[in-house]
């Protein structure tokens, strides 16, 4: 996703002379909306370099090759590129020129907003047509090409005896590599993303097939996790083509339960009792009436929706939804028929995905769950404070932790999209254990410690990347 | 480097007396860990660290750190010294910060759910406290009582509750560091950021000791099961406990624990207390949660049982083995020693995996016994002990065990665990064409390799010269493969056992 470019940009452009009088915010803004009033000429000459060439990958060996010729120990020659695509391919990259190209997977949905600084007129990777998925005969893991889409893994590995663990909070139509290079929010009660990655096949910066981690083992005791450290961050220290997930067997008894509540303290409290609950949960799916309109039209709103897939043995499956339900006291009403939104055919997820898609995204919330319903409050007062109507879409985490995505009905343009982030910030600023992790979120901290992890991350990538060829980084 | 008097005031200076020690018992108790090293390594390295420093806070471990520029002396952590890899024991003696001193839980926050520990609590100690105060370990080591959460994270150790709470990792929040530059950093942001806002947490699981000294970990906790009930089944051979265990978790079940014991490890038992359980092939499962919830799992676990032909044992064996749970290694009282070879390996091939690790137990002629236990739905953890006398010649060459089975593990798709000073021949096999991505790490957090230089990425000898200053990692294999060969030229069985070697047929 370009963070750290992004973020190493910001730190360099305050420290030009000529922008040395415009507060660090004011300048983020200014880069975020390219505004070419508060801007030197060059910097928005950086700021609109976007990549020229776009490849669209079949097999790993092109990335390889790639890597090889962008970090020069090849020729473009090598590309083996028919006369026509060869001459596009140098002028629109400038070959011959002394700079420095690099590569930048492209998401196949993109839930916020795209990066500040572009892959300057480098190769952009598109993984649509990368997306096999290979399944272990007796072992619950999978190795998913990047462009392979969650759907396809989530029914594939069903139809295969096993269970993908992590949905995706808001249900757009992602890859799984957009959990790498993108911002798809896959979550289950038990963990993240990274709980679920074994390891990534990659190709290095010196065009080497590398694999982070391992394919079907956890990687205990092989040194530094510089897996799950890079992990959100991954396509810019390696070019991730493959992933290795560890899924589930898929449950003998499951069933999707689904709640209603008529106000937030009622809800909080429920989600914190449940996030104390034993076993059994998949995950647990929180809508306010905004976002459970668009995620299912057929069903009259509710103020909040809690939707979760539960699984227990044949005996033990009516104990654990009472148990449940014990969580649960405060509800309005409790369904079991309600699907959700996961199970539907393929082409009915991509519609409603299409419909959830067109709302505007800021980021991931963090906050704890028993001041969930507070924050959805006062995030739906903000949206019509703003004219741009809010709604929430929610998971929950064994930890007692929710991570929540607020909403709006707004234009996607950028002004309007940094004012909402803004907003938003306010808001988790004022709520105590809560954290706003968006992309402009770390643009905008300036505690010590983060800026310190963050250089060292930056020395890290320098370290690893020393080719200048994943995502390098640039300064204005 | 300045002189060794100077430094040893400057220490005093810092600590006072009572806690740098550099007496020559003391320095030779910290002169090993867990794993037996033969005393023709002293040729190699200087295990022997110079002084011993016990520090209390963190500030002092920063000041501790920030002396070692003036005095150039290398810096080993040590935690509960019970690692098997060397990563606590000094190559070039210097200074061994023995954190066990650091003690303190710090504090419990029960609406985060998240308990402050200081790097040298044992995890029992740990354990103790959360309980008693309504919660519970996510996931704790085997070896509860010798091990330290410093330690543990260090080596990413695995253990009871994976399948379950989840890895280590995941139960890791945030840790307070020491870096080689005596600064102090926290690793992650301080809310919950789900692996967001730059957090390094990660880079410390496994790190052995060389990016910094961690003084307080913060880690996320579970509420306490209202019931823990140990339950235990026999099978007519360790790998089919080994196919319930994979059963298990493809019929979706998470128990909290489950595990495989060879007849073997009670063979040994039996030679040690007449009063411990019949010798047999088992697997050992804990199940948690409600009184309800716990009887219906134990009902489906017995069901599926019988489906894989394991009979299920009285309830005394499972209660038996669960309160000695963190006292696994008694045999060793058998032989003066024990060698113990930690892999993971992919849960689909764990039957294979135990049937190889029996073969080379008995190719090289050892005493031993294999266990496994599951870590989560893909890996399970291979244990095998073997018994060794490291008092005589030949005592040493079971470490070739450790070698050959570490091989194993990696044609099954696996790999061995720890590196630290005699493992680091594995580095590659783990990581091919990533491993220089892994060093970087090294270089960008410690350039100048003050703390556990020389270990995990490179073997530096005692020598600070060109040419011997280091062995190239392979160097380390050849000398355990000579080990293996020589034990599989030994013409008879070891005998620490007379009853082990009826049951053999010796
Ligand atoms: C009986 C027994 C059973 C075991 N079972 C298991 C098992 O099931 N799974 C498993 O993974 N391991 C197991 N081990 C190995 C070992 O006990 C564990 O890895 C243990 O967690 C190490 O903890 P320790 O405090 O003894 O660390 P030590 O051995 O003292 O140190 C381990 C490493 O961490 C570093 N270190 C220690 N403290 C710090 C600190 N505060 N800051 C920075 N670095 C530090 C050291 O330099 C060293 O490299 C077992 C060992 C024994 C003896």
């Amino acid at each position: 996703m370009g963070l750290l470019r992004d973020w190493n940009y910001v730190e360099r452009a305050v420290q030009i002379p000529a922008l040395s009088e415009v507060i660090r915010e004011a300048l983020i803004r200014a880069l975020f909306v390219r505004d070419d009033r508060v801007l030197p000429a060059d910097l928005i000459g950086d700021l609109n370099r976007v990549p020229r060439v776009t490849v669209k990958v079949k097999d790993d060996g092109e990335v390889r090759k790639l890597v090889r010729v962008l970090n020069g120990e090849e020729s473009t020659v090598s590309l083996g590129l028919n006369a026509e695509d060869y001459h596009y391919f140098r002028t629109q990259l400038g070959v011959g020129r002394t700079r420095e190209f690099g590569l930048v997977p492209r998401p196949r949905a993109l839930l916020t907003y795209d990066w500040i600084v572009p892959e300057q007129r480098g190769v952009q990777l598109d993984f649509s047509a990368y997306g096999a998925i290979e399944f272990a005969g007796d072992g619950h893991r999978a190795i998913a090409q990047v462009g392979a889409t969650w759907k396809q893994l989530y029914d594939d590995a069903l139809s295969k005896g096993h269970a993908v663990p992590f949905v995706p909070t808001v249900p757009l139509d992602f890859a799984v590599g957009d959990g790498l290079f993108g911002d798809a929010p896959f979550a289950s009660f038990r963990g993240d993303f990274g709980t679920y990655v074994n390891g990534l096949r990659t190709i290095s910066p010196y065009g080497h097939r590398a694999r982070i981690g391992f394919e079907e083992v956890a990687n205990n005791g092989t040194a530094y996790d510089l897996l799950h450290a890079t992990l959100p961050l991954a396509a810019e220290f390696f070019v991730p083509v493959e992933v290795a997930l560890r899924l589930e067997a898929k449950p003998a008894n499951r069933k999707t339960l689904t709640y209603s509540f008529e106000d937030g303290p009622k809800l909080s409290a429920a989600l914190d009792r449940l996030s104390r609950s034993g076993p059994g949960i998949g995950w647990v799916h929180v809508t306010d009436a905004v976002a459970a309109k668009t995620l299912r039209p057929a069903v009259p709103p509710e103020a909040f929706t809690v939707q979760l897939s539960l699984a227990a043995t044949a005996t033990g499956l009516a104990a654990r939804e009472k148990a449940v339900d014990a969580a649960m006291a405060g509800f309005k009403s409790k369904g079991a028929e309600t699907p959700s939104p996961f199970e539907v055919p393929a082409a009915a997820y991509r519609k409603t995905a299409e419909a959830v898609g067109r709302s505007v995204f800021v980021g991931e919330v963090r906050i704890p769950a028993k001041l969930l319903g507070d924050f959805i409050g006062k995030v739906r007062a903000f949206g019509d404070q703003s004219s741009a109507r809010a709604g929430v879409y929610a998971s929950l985490r064994d930890t007692g932790i929710a991570s929540a995505f607020p909403s709006f009905a707004a234009p996607k343009d950028r002004d309007k999209v940094y004012d909402l982030s803004k907003g938003v910030r306010t808001i988790v600023s004022g709520t105590p254990g809560a954290a706003f992790t968006s992309r402009l979120a770390h643009l905008w901290e300036e505690e010590p410690g983060f800026l310190r992890r963050m250089a060292l991350l930056r020395s890290l990538k320098l370290e690893i990347d020393a080719a200048h060829v994943v995502q390098p980084l640039i300064a204005p | 480097m300045a002189n060794l008097d100077y430094a040893y005031r400057r220490l005093l200076n810092t600590l006072g007396p009572e806690r740098v020690a550099r007496s020559e018992f003391e320095r030779m108790v910290y002169s090993h860990d867990f794993a037996s090293v033969p005393k023709i390594a002293l040729l190699q390295w200087r295990l022997y660290p110079d002084f011993v420093a016990l520090p209390k806070t963190s500030e002092e471990v920063s000041a501790l750190v920030k002396l070692s520029d003036e005095s150039l002396l290398p810096i080993t952590p040590r935690g509960g010294g019970t690692g098997w890899y060397g990563g606590s024991v000094p190559n070039r003696g210097g200074v061994l910060f023995d954190m066990r001193r650091m003690n303190r839980v710090v504090g419990l926050d029960p609406d985060g759910r998240t308990v402050t520990a200081e790097a040298g609590v044992t995890w029992k100690e740990l354990e103790d406290h959360v309980e008693s105060k309504g919660f519970a370990l996510r996931t704790v080591p085997l070896n509860a009582i010798g091990s330290t959460v410093g330690g543990a994270i260090n080596s990413a150790s695995v253990g009871f509750g994976g399948l379950r709470g989840g890895s280590l990792r995941d139960s890791v929040a945030n840790l307070e560091v020491i870096l080689p530059d005596g600064s102090l950093l926290k690793t992650a942001a301080a809310a919950d950021a789900g692996g967001q806002l730059a957090d390094l947490t990660p880079l410390f699981l496994g790190a052995e000791g060389t990016l910094g000294i961690i003084t307080k970990a913060v880690l996320r906790l579970v509420p306490k099961p209202e019931v823990t009930k140990p339950v235990t089944y026999g099978f007519a051979e360790p790998a089919a406990a080994a196919r319930y265990l994979k059963g298990i978790v493809d019929a979706g079940l998470a128990p909290y624990h489950a595990a495989l014991i060879d007849r073997d490890h009670f063979v040994f038992e039996r030679a040690l207390r007449p009063d411990s359980p019949d010798p047999v092939d088992l697997a050992l499962v804990a199940v948690q949660g409600s009184k309800d919830e716990v009887s219906d799992q134990e009902k489906t676990l017995d069901a599926l049982a019988k489906e894989y032909s394991g009979t299920k044992l009285p309830p005394t064996v499972g209660e038996g083995l669960w309160r000695e749970r963190y006292n696994n290694y008694s045999a060793r009282r058998l032989s003066r020693g024990l060698t113990i070879s930690y892999n993971l390996v992919p849960l689909r091939r764990l039957p294979e995996a135990v049937e190889t690790a029996l073969r080379l137990r008995d190719k090289l002629k050892l005493n031993g016994s294999v266990q496994a236990h599951l870590v989560d739905t893909t890996t399970a953890a291979l244990q095998p002990y073997v018994l060794m006398d490291d008092t005589k010649p030949s005592g040493g060459t079971a470490l070739g065990f450790v070698k050959r089975m570490g091989d194993a593990a990696f044609k099954l798709g696996g790999h061995s665990m720890g590196l630290g000073l005699f493992l680091v021949f594995n580095l590659r096999k783990m990581h091919g064409n990533a491993t220089g991505a892994y060093s970087a790490v090294k270089g960008v957090f410690d350039p100048r390799k003050k703390i556990n230089g020389g270990k995990t990425f490179e073997v530096w000898t005692k020598y600070p010269w060109p040419g011997i200053r280091a062995i190239p990692p392979p160097g380390m294999a050849i000398g355990l493969e000579v080990a293996a060969l020589l034990r599989r030229a030994k013409p008879t069985r070891d005998r620490f056992v007379r009853t082990y070697e009826a049951s053999k047929g010796g």
